[in-house]
């Protein structure tokens, strides 16, 4: 990667578009900005891109293609521009392995925040983190339904998370059996909607115990690793 | 006795038909037992002053063949009526007096007198009648005076059946016969003419709530199958209506949306930087209003599947949230209260509640209440609370409390009209009320 990152923003709207392109240029990024799918395929082959930028909500059905087609040709991460209202277009975008999403109208600032986020993830050679994509995990007798941040037990009963425990949830689920420190685990849920996470993991981590576990005093699904972090002891399933 | 009439009557279509048919048919069979009974006695009448006025009529055209006949049989003429011998019997004597005007001997006066007699004689008299069957009757000697003219009366002597023959229990067979006849046949056009007024029922119930439903199938009586095609009809229509309503929305909402988005990126580069901060805040506020707006737009037309949910962890999750970004808003500790809800039309009711108490009463304390009837969700805060009289105003769209006290935030006064709109799909309600402490208490209200 360069100094300056290579961003490539595809947006039909030359209103967003513009302004957008000038305000991630002020920002310490080269900024290729197209209209259309066809010609972000071009600049795609072209240059060197190092993360797209896509508006969702244009026009044509080339728009998920393109972001399938990007996940499928390299590790370029998608962050994709979208709006509440179109719930389906959403999960058919995230889907198709968008890594993260803002909502319009969204602050520039939060835009380059996240894009930040991404790149110092790819910079530490981070695991690639895909936002929540309307999948389901299974997991002893449990399913966490990402799209309604809610858990389900083994009765069908749904126990709703909090924004904050269902990151920290998500990030135990696509993690299985693997030991997670409080840091990992800040960094991996910090990524997204950073302020409503400050409070401390281990206060997170008794909040979700006392959901799932049997006997939340001796845990049995999120144990305590002496030294490390937190683990997820069980096998999980996505559905 | 109204209360009583209206629970012995039935309430379904079918049920009120037969209902009127088996009163009716038990009046006519009322009736119908009446007239029998009257022409039984009229038969049984002239059955009993046939013979003893046959005797006299015979006596008077052919007294002297009188000496030939059996003592027992003979008619007597004497100068006065004979003495009372028993009861007297009105009715056979107006008989014997109409028999004998018909038969050209109109008479002066006529006594009947009727006297119990043992049974010793019954056969005798059973076999003689040609009556062979039945359970022995009491019999009486019937005595029989006529005056012919003034002074000349013919006294004869006869035996009568005392009772009127039984009707016996053919009449209820006959009634139970008829409504077998009657009411299998109704009930069955009752149940045809019942199930599509069911379906129908149930559709547009289904619409009312949900705002979809699946066509009615069109079955049954004609009257009743045209009602049917109707429905359907006015369904595809509204349905039509109604996602046009969607599509014009959501075209709305994506139009909107994409200037204030650009707004944005632009409000970014204002160099003054309260400036740029109140830009972005007058933008998000219109972001706010156009979602809540859209969402109530559409309320009544949720397309998220009902759901069992643990609802003290749903309000649990929406506080901690508010938590996270500090502000100050408490939960009671409450067991598992399973409900079946739509989570996120339930998540969005809390948080505006709680996003409400917290703007205008400071602080929000939250619990869940489990009776056996309800299900309460009750956000209490320790602000000024709302006038009584302006409680069921706030409810409605586009209604705020006083502006001076609207701290100029707080969207378009559109939450609770969407909370509202939330629970009445629920099937419940949203209920304000003052605490006697101070504050409004604002309940979510399920039925359990």
């Amino acid at each position: 990667m360069s100094e300056r990152p290579h961003l490539l923003l595809v947006d039909d709207e030359r209103s967003i578009r513009e302004p957008l392109a000038q305000y991630l240029s002020r920002n310490g990024f080269r900024v290729t900005a197209v209209a259309d799918a066809a010609e972000a395929r071009l600049r795609l082959k072209a240059s060197a891109i190092d993360l797209v930028v896509l508006d969702i909500m244009m026009p044509g059905e080339d728009r998920l293609s393109l972001c399938r087609h990007i996940r499928e040709t390299g590790d370029i991460p998608v962050i994709l521009l979208t709006a509440k209202s179109e719930e389906t277009d959403r999960i058919v975008g995230l889907e198709m392995g968008a890594d993260d999403y803002v909502l319009k109208p969204f602050s520039p600032r939060e835009l380059v925040a996240r894009i930040k986020v991404i790149f110092r993830r790819v910079a530490t050679g981070g695991q690639r983190v895909t936002a929540p994509d309307g999948a389901s995990y299974a997991f002893s007798g449990w399913l966490l339904k990402s799209q309604e941040r809610t858990l389900v037990d083994a009765e069908g009963v749904s126990v709703p998370l909090s924004t904050a425990e269902y990151h920290l949830m998500l990030a135990f689920v696509t993690r299985p059996n693997q030991v997670l420190s409080r840091d990992q685990l800040l960094d991996i849920t910090q990524g997204r909607e950073a302020n409503a996470f400050d409070r401390a993991i281990d206060n997170q981590i008794s909040r979700l115990r006392k959901k799932i576990e049997v006997d939340p005093r001796s845990p049995a699904l999120i144990k305590t690793v002496w030294g490390g972090g937190y683990t997820l002891a069980s096998e999980v399933r996505k559905l | 006795m109204k209360a009583l009439f209206a629970r012995l009557t039935p309430r379904s279509l079918a049920g009120q038909i037969i209902f009127v048919v088996a009163i009716a048919l038990l009046v006519a069979q009322a009736v119908n037992f009446t007239l029998i009974m009257r022409e039984r006695n009229r038969q049984h009448v002239i059955g009993s002053a046939a013979p003893a006025v046959a005797r006299i009529v015979d006596a008077i055209e052919r007294r002297d063949e009188d000496s030939h006949r059996p003592e027992r049989q003979r008619v007597r003429f004497t100068a006065a009526p004979p003495p009372a011998d028993g009861a007297r019997r009105p009715d056979i004597e107006q008989r014997a007096a109409d028999i004998l005007t018909e038969l050209g001997h109109p008479p002066v006066t006529v006594r009947a007198y009727a006297e119990p007699i043992a049974h010793s004689g019954e056969h005798l008299w059973r076999a003689r009648n040609r009556i062979d069957r039945g359970p022995p009757r009491d019999i009486s000697r019937l005595t029989l005076a006529v005056e012919l003219t003034p002074g000349r009366w013919a006294t004869t002597e006869t035996r009568i059946v005392a009772d009127r023959p039984p009707l016996g229990g053919w009449l209820i067979v006959q009634t139970i016969i008829f409504y077998i006849i009657v009411l299998i046949p109704l009930a069955l056009v009752g149940r045809r003419l019942a199930r599509p007024l069911q379906a129908l029922t149930g559709a547009a119930r289904q619409f009312a709530s949900t705002g979809t439903a699946d066509p009615v199938p069109e079955t049954g009586p004609g009257d009743v199958r045209d009602l049917a095609t109707a429905f359907n009809a006015m369904r595809t229509r509204i349905m039509a209506m109604l996602d046009e309503k969607d599509r014009m929305l959501g075209a709305i909402g994506h139009d909107l949306r994409t200037p204030l988005a650009s707004l944005r990126v632009r409000a970014e580069s204002v160099e003054d930087e309260s400036e740029r901060t109140r830009m972005s805040e007058t933008i998000e506020e219109m972001n706010r209003m156009l979602d809540d707006i859209l969402s109530l737009a559409r309320a009544g037309r949720s397309i998220e599947p009902l759901q069992k949910v643990d609802l003290a962890a749903l309000a649990d999750a929406v506080v901690e949230d508010f938590i996270e970004l500090g502000k100050p808003v408490t939960i009671a500790d409450t067991e598992r209260t399973i409900a079946s809800i739509r989570s996120n039309g339930m998540r969005r009711a809390v948080r505006n509640l709680i996003e409400n108490a917290i703007e205008y009463g400071g602080s929000a304390h939250v619990s869940v209440t489990r009776s056996d009837h309800q299900i309460r969700v009750s956000v209490a805060d320790n602000g000024p609370g709302i006038a009584q009289d302006r409680m069921a105003e706030m409810m409605e769209p586009f209604t705020r409390l006083d502006p001076s006290r609207n701290r100029e935030t707080g969207g378009a006064g559109l939450g609770l009209a969407l909370v509202r709109a939330i629970m009445t799909e629920h099937g419940g309600a949203l209920e304000l009320a003052n605490r006697p402490e101070g504050g409004l208490e604002a309940s979510l209200v399920l039925p359990a």
